[in-house]
């Protein structure tokens, strides 16, 4: 049995839950990267299922230090996976997530995106809505988007590894260059209930920090998502205790400072 | 955003000034004046507000290829008042009452602007 050790810390978590995803940037063993980019196009489960691939990349003792961190102890290691391979100019994919996604505080799946190859602006790179991951949408009501501010794009060196919240609005961008774009995506799930053993230097779970407006939400907007993170926090930690709700309310913490009237010196 | 007719207004300048302008130019002017063709852009306000800043942004232009191009980080306009400014026309405003205001779901992005222009 593997010996999976955490690498996040309360920090890392908490800007995992605010964005949707963490780039582990160029990991892999480049001469595995090599073997893995000549993988046929299309349904890649027995490649998910080879040792090697299991030691490489699933197993890869960063990789799946972000997957314990967020899933906790034994959580269940993809056997099926896909690789998505573009070779010729095209205009790209729309916006999407994937599935039925969006609803829900729980981390309970994370979505790993395996670049065995460089990839440049030019090669059609993934693109990421950060915080987008929380956005049940119709992708046919939103195909005719195209540039949003704040939208990433995942230019990578070969053997990256994105783990991403299930749900994130993603698509394959505008690809000029005839360069192979080689993605791999599995799933990995949680199986135990969410505990706050990540990498920990103090027993007392902190306060969730507050995190920048993302450059395309509103007012409104940006509270709701306050409110989620929140949620997903303490979720994580295991906190369903009134002084947490209480933490959920989307106002800045100094404006529900409060006392009873009768402790007052006046 | 330049039209096909201030383009060829800036060129007619200078084929004037270099004597080469010649009645084709005039072929090519009423050409371009009577096969208009209407541009599309959508651009997702950060509320209905037209001074708001843009969430998001794209523009159909039928008279260009459906080919890929880079993506920007920049808006083609900072608000769609700006936009109208530029000589685009509102053809749709966002309806508040469509967007649902239920507790702490996010669905679209922004408030939706429809704008046309005829080039």
């Amino acid at each position: 049995m593997a010996n999976i050790q955490p690498t996040m810390t309360d920090d890392d978590v908490m800007e995992f839950i605010a964005n949707g995803y963490v780039v582990l940037e160029g990991i892999v063993d480049e001469d595995y990267n090599s073997a893995c980019a000549d993988f046929p196009a299309g349904r890649a489960d027995g490649l998910a299922q080879d040792p090697e691939f299991i030691r490489q990349v699933l197993l890869h003792p960063q990789a799946a230090g972000v997957i314990r961190s967020l899933l906790g102890e034994n959580f269940r290691v993809p056997t099926g996976a896909h690789h998505h391979l573009f070779s010729e100019p095209f205009v790209g994919q729309t916006w999407h997530s994937d599935g039925l996604s969006g609803s829900g505080c729980e981390i309970t799946e994370v979505q790993c995106y395996y670049y065995p190859r460089d990839v440049a602006l030019e090669d059609g790179p993934t693109f990421i809505l950060p915080g987008s991951h929380c956005r049940a949408v119709d992708r046919e009501a939103i195909a005719h988007y195209n540039d949003i501010a704040g939208q990433v794009a995942l230019t990578v060196q070969a053997g990256t590894i994105v783990a991403t919240r299930y749900g994130i609005w993603h698509r394959a961008g505008p690809k000029l260059s005839h360069n192979p774009r080689s993605m791999i995506k599995y799933s990995y799930f949680r199986q135990a209930p969410p505990r706050r053993d990540w990498l920990i230097y103090s027993e007392q779970a902190p306060v969730y920090k507050e995190d920048a407006k993302l450059p395309y939400m509103g007012g409104v907007e940006s509270y709701r998502e306050r409110v989620r993170r929140r949620r997903t926090w303490h979720w994580l930690c295991n906190l369903d205790d009134a002084a947490s709700r209480h933490l959920e309310d989307p106002r800045p913490y100094y404006e529900l400072g409060s006392r009873p009237v009768d402790e007052v010196d006046a | 955003m330049k039209t096909p007719v201030q383009q060829w207004i800036e060129a007619s300048r200078i084929k004037l000034q270099s004597s080469t302008f010649t009645i084709a130019d005039f072929d090519q002017l009423e050409e371009l004046t009577t096969n208009r063709r209407q541009a599309i852009l959508y651009l997702s306000s950060q509320s209905t507000n037209m001074r708001s800043p843009i969430a998001a942004w794209v523009l159909y232009d039928p008279t260009q290829p459906h080919a890929p191009q880079l993506p920007t980080q920049d808006p083609p306009y900072d608000s769609v008042l700006e936009a109208i400014a530029d000589g685009w026309r509102i053809v749709q405003f966002p309806i508040a009452k469509l967007y649902e205001y239920r507790e702490v779901e996010n669905d679209y992005i922004g408030y939706e602007f429809i704008l046309e222009k005829w080039i």
